[in-house]
């Protein structure tokens, strides 16, 4: 039996032994990372997180002298400009923390920076996995907070939000503070209604009743006044733009009904409202406030990821002397170096040095582009292999990254809208609502105009569209709810009804269909004296000294790896080494001249080829079962690849697609879903790279893997959380699902609204009977999409 | 029965007090995390010995 780690929960590797004293028991731990971060977290006394974390921690790393250097940096004044802000005599920063599991990982980091000196606030938020620290700059320096954070096995980076997710949070906390208001003052107000209801059957004094008028107008007012205001601008902005929105009728109900109690009440004639025009504008705004919380935890969580770009650079003076500075401030004709694995802060001109670097965010294949003198390099790929030189030769906006990005939001602004059912329902049926209150107040006004108004507000308030305006809001809330527990999260509000109506899939190879890794697929051997395994446990040894991403296709073989001595790697060829005296090397089949072959690395001993490696990408394992899902629901499914080899044809036989077509630029897949579109298919595209953003914004609906580039994860609609295909099935069941609890609701509310529509208008509803049948439907309603929650 | 002209006023006071400490709450954040607030009751609070033990460590 293996043990696990008593801090990661992974399993210790075989051999490795080392132990922390928890409660006078050794518990064995699976790395010295492991064991610092736990010995640290027990001796500053806060063994709780043990006892209480729900959630594994992640796998330490410790810190390399150069990561710490870089921690410095942030120190530097011109740099923190960025991030920092002063808030009086302290600090204030925004961090983003990898890591953060659960709410003991929250308490663990709070309780360890606060007990550094200078720390004066933290708060830790465990669903955007944020922190805040305001602290003082002259006990304590930046770089021993973040110090501090490594320590207890947390990787933070300096988080930088952007306008827009400043202004969400206000809205959210405008949200919030109407509510609370809303939900306290109506439970008030209800109370008094029932001592008024109650008084109605067993007789109340007048002088009471007259009392409790004036109470439930003072309370409820600023309900209407306060919490109720954002459906009157909503509504007056329709107006404006020429539009019946839902909260026209809603304003017209909430204000006519609170302005005609209002009279009642001066002037002690007529029926007061208050209670339902109260509990109605509390029902409205928690539905609009859930829905909108969804949207904005999508939208924080993407957020997360944008860390493209690193915020420091290292400069290269003209005396030769290496300066770390703000990757802002770098101009035009700036030298910066840039070490192995580091992201390149800014577009340039390779000038010193040969590399590797992985442009997958770019372009969304994964194989490594070679680098050599005059390339150029791009701003947010990663470096893999060689200390490179590079002039930079575009800043700011003009990178290409920049531009991309630039690209996006122009698409996202001219994307052609779906028309929502809500809409076109909303628009005819606030449409005849104000119709047919006209023609009721007309009438009344011939017939009997002292009851005109108050006729007129009860059909208002007796067919007031609450259930039909919670209709299509809770049933999308709920299964939003649904879909973000099981990984799936919707960015995008028409999701959930574009998706019963797909005709068509598109899937990207790389990394949605495959795993974007590669394995080991078949081995030739070409010198019958070598047995495989042999061969194998040479490879392997060879391959654990290359950061070629081929090279994890094999070191994640479970072989015992042989022992070797002066290894060199060969950056373009490979890795060689000495193996018992003999030189042994592994990479490209043409390296050493006398071979050559299709295979992707090639083994040599004595400069002869042994044998031949043939890698492939692995197919995701619920690949096949998706496709033959989707297919059986009558979607047609296609793959639309960058890709340009034969692998893309073996996938599509493989899988049983439709079609396939390969070496497609994003060009060619946008004008491929584009005609499909044409000819009437509503379509769906699964991709990950950034050459798939483009196709995005053409398609129906769209939807990113998590591990994919984050401009894709930004355009699309969808982003599976868990990079599992298998949720496409799930998002499939549930969203056709939420098509039929939506049309119920529908069915329901509108039933309701119809029969209770021409009582209203002969004056044969009583306040009472109205408040009733409008909470009743409004409960039917909520409790119909509530089954939503437990699919 | 004429009480309730002063209590309910009384009543209505401390229902605009809990507004009043509502809003207080939304503004220092409390609720833009329920599950970590949720949690923070079952840690004890040794935050003395924690501070000692983080000075000691300075002044290693």
């Amino acid at each position: 039996m293996t043990t696990s780690c008593f801090h990661c929960l992974e399993p210790v590797p075989p051999g490795f032994s080392a132990h922390v004293q928890f409660e006078g028991q050794p518990q064995p731990v699976c790395c010295t990372g492991c064991q610092a971060v736990a010995e640290t977290i027990l001796a500053q006394g806060m063994s709780d997180y043990y006892k209480f974390r729900t959630d594994s921690a992640g796998k330490v790393e410790e810190l390399v002298p150069e990561q710490l250097k870089e921690l410095l940096s942030y120190d530097n004044a011109e740099i923190q400009q960025d991030f920092v802000s002063q808030q009086g005599e302290l600090q204030e920063v925004l961090l983003s923390v990898e890591g953060i599991s659960c709410a003991a990982c929250a308490w663990l980091i709070e309780k360890q920076l606060l007990g550094l000196k200078g720390v004066a606030r933290v708060d830790v938020n465990t669903s955007t996995h944020r922190a805040m620290i305001l602290w003082q700059p002259q006990q304590c320096k930046l770089s021993d907070i973040i110090k501090s954070l490594h320590q207890i096995g947390y990787k933070a980076y300096p988080f930088q939000a952007d306008d827009e997710a400043a202004q969400k949070q206000t809205v959210a906390k405008a949200y919030l503070r109407r509510l609370g208001v809303a939900g306290l003052m109506t439970m008030q107000v209800m109370m008094f209604a029932f001592a008024m209801y109650f008084g109605m059957f067993s007789g109340m004094e007048d002088n009471f009743e007259q009392y409790f008028r004036w109470i439930s107008l003072f309370l409820a007012s600023p309900v209407i006044l306060y919490s109720a205001m954002p459906f009157l601008t909503n509504a007056i902005k329709g107006l404006k733009a020429k539009q019946l929105n839902m909260d026209l009728p809603v304003s017209l109900a909430i204000f006519g009904a609170y302005a005609a109690s209002c009279y009642a009440t001066v002037m002690s004639v007529g029926e007061v409202y208050f209670e339902s025009i109260c509990m109605f504008t509390f029902l409205l705004l928690l539905g609009k406030y859930l829905e909108f919380r969804a949207r904005l935890k999508a939208s924080e969580f993407t957020a997360n990821l944008q860390k493209l770009l690193p915020l420091t650079a290292r400069k290269l003076l003209p005396d030769g002397e290496q300066k770390i500075v703000a990757a802002k401030s770098l101009q035009l004709s700036d030298q910066i170096m840039i070490k192995p694995g580091e992201t390149i802060p800014a577009d340039g001109v390779l000038i010193s040095g040969s590399t590797t670097v992985d442009e997958s965010m770019m372009t969304g294949e994964h194989l490594p582009v070679k680098k050599y003198q005059t390339h150029q390099v791009y701003a947010g790929t990663i470096n893999h292999d060689g200390v490179i030189t590079i002039e930079i030769n575009k800043v700011g906006q003009n990178t290409l990254l920049n531009q991309i990005i630039k690209l996006q939001h122009n698409a996202l602004t001219k994307r052609p809208k779906i028309v929502e059912v809500t809409d076109k329902v909303a628009q005819w049926f606030v449409a005849c609502l104000l119709i047919f209150a006209s023609i009721t107040a007309v009438a009344w006004y011939q017939i009997d105009p002292p009851h005109a108004f108050w006729v007129t507000i009860s059909v208002l308030v007796a067919t007031c569209p609450c259930a039909l305006s919670l209709a299509i809001p809770t049933a999308l809330t709920c299964s939003v709810a649904t879909l973000t527990r099981k990984g799936i999260l919707i960015k995008e509000s028409h999701v959930l009804e574009t998706v019963p109506k797909l005709t068509r899939m598109a899937f990207d190879k790389t990394g949605t269909l495959t795993e974007g890794r590669f394995s080991i697929e078949s081995i030739s051997i070409l010198d019958k004296s070598w047995q495989e395994s042999d061969v194998m446990e040479l490879a392997v040894a060879l391959e654990r000294y290359s950061e070629h991403p081929i090279a994890k296709a094999f070191t994640e073989q479970l072989v015992s790896p042989r022992q070797l001595s002066d290894v060199e790697v060969v950056t373009g060829s490979g890795v060689k080494a000495l193996f018992n005296q003999q030189p042994v090397a592994i990479g490209k089949s043409a390296w050493f001249g006398n071979h050559s072959s299709f295979a992707q690395a090639t083994l040599f001993v004595d400069d002869q080829p042994v044998a031949d490696f043939y890698l492939a990408d692995k197919v995701r394992h619920s690949a096949p079962e998706i496709i033959h899902y989707a297919q059986g629901q009558g979607l047609s499914c296609h793959l639309l690849s960058g890709d340009s080899s034969n692998a893309v044809k073996d996938l599509a036989l493989e899988l049983g697609l439709d079609t396939y077509k390969n070496a497609c630029s994003p060009q060619d897949k946008q004008q491929q879903v584009e005609s499909w579109s044409a000819q009437q298919h509503i379509v769906g595209m699964v991709g990950d790279g950034v050459n798939d953003s483009p196709v995005f914004n053409s398609a129906h609906l769209s939807i990113a893997m998590e591990t994919g580039a984050d401009i894709s994860k930004n355009t699309a609609d969808v982003v599976l959380l868990n990079s599992d295909l298998k949720s496409l099935q799930t998002l499939h069941l549930v969203a056709k699902k939420t098509k039929t609890v939506i049309k119920q609701n529908l069915a329901l509310s509108l039933c309701y609204n119809g029969s209770i529509l021409p009582l209203a208008a002969m004056g044969l509803v009583p306040p009472w009977v109205a408040v009733i049948g409008m909470s009743a439907s409004s409960i039917l309603v909520i409790t119909n999409s509530l089954r939503l929650l437990k699919l | 029965m004429s009480i309730i002209y002063i209590l309910i006023p009384i009543a209505i006071l401390f229902v605009i007090i809990a507004i009043g400490v509502f809003f207080w709450a939304v503004k220092s954040e409390q609720f833009s995390d329920l599950n970590k607030q949720g949690h923070s009751i079952l840690f004890e609070d040794d935050k003395e010995q924690h501070n000692k033990s983080n000075d000691r460590d300075k002044s290693i």
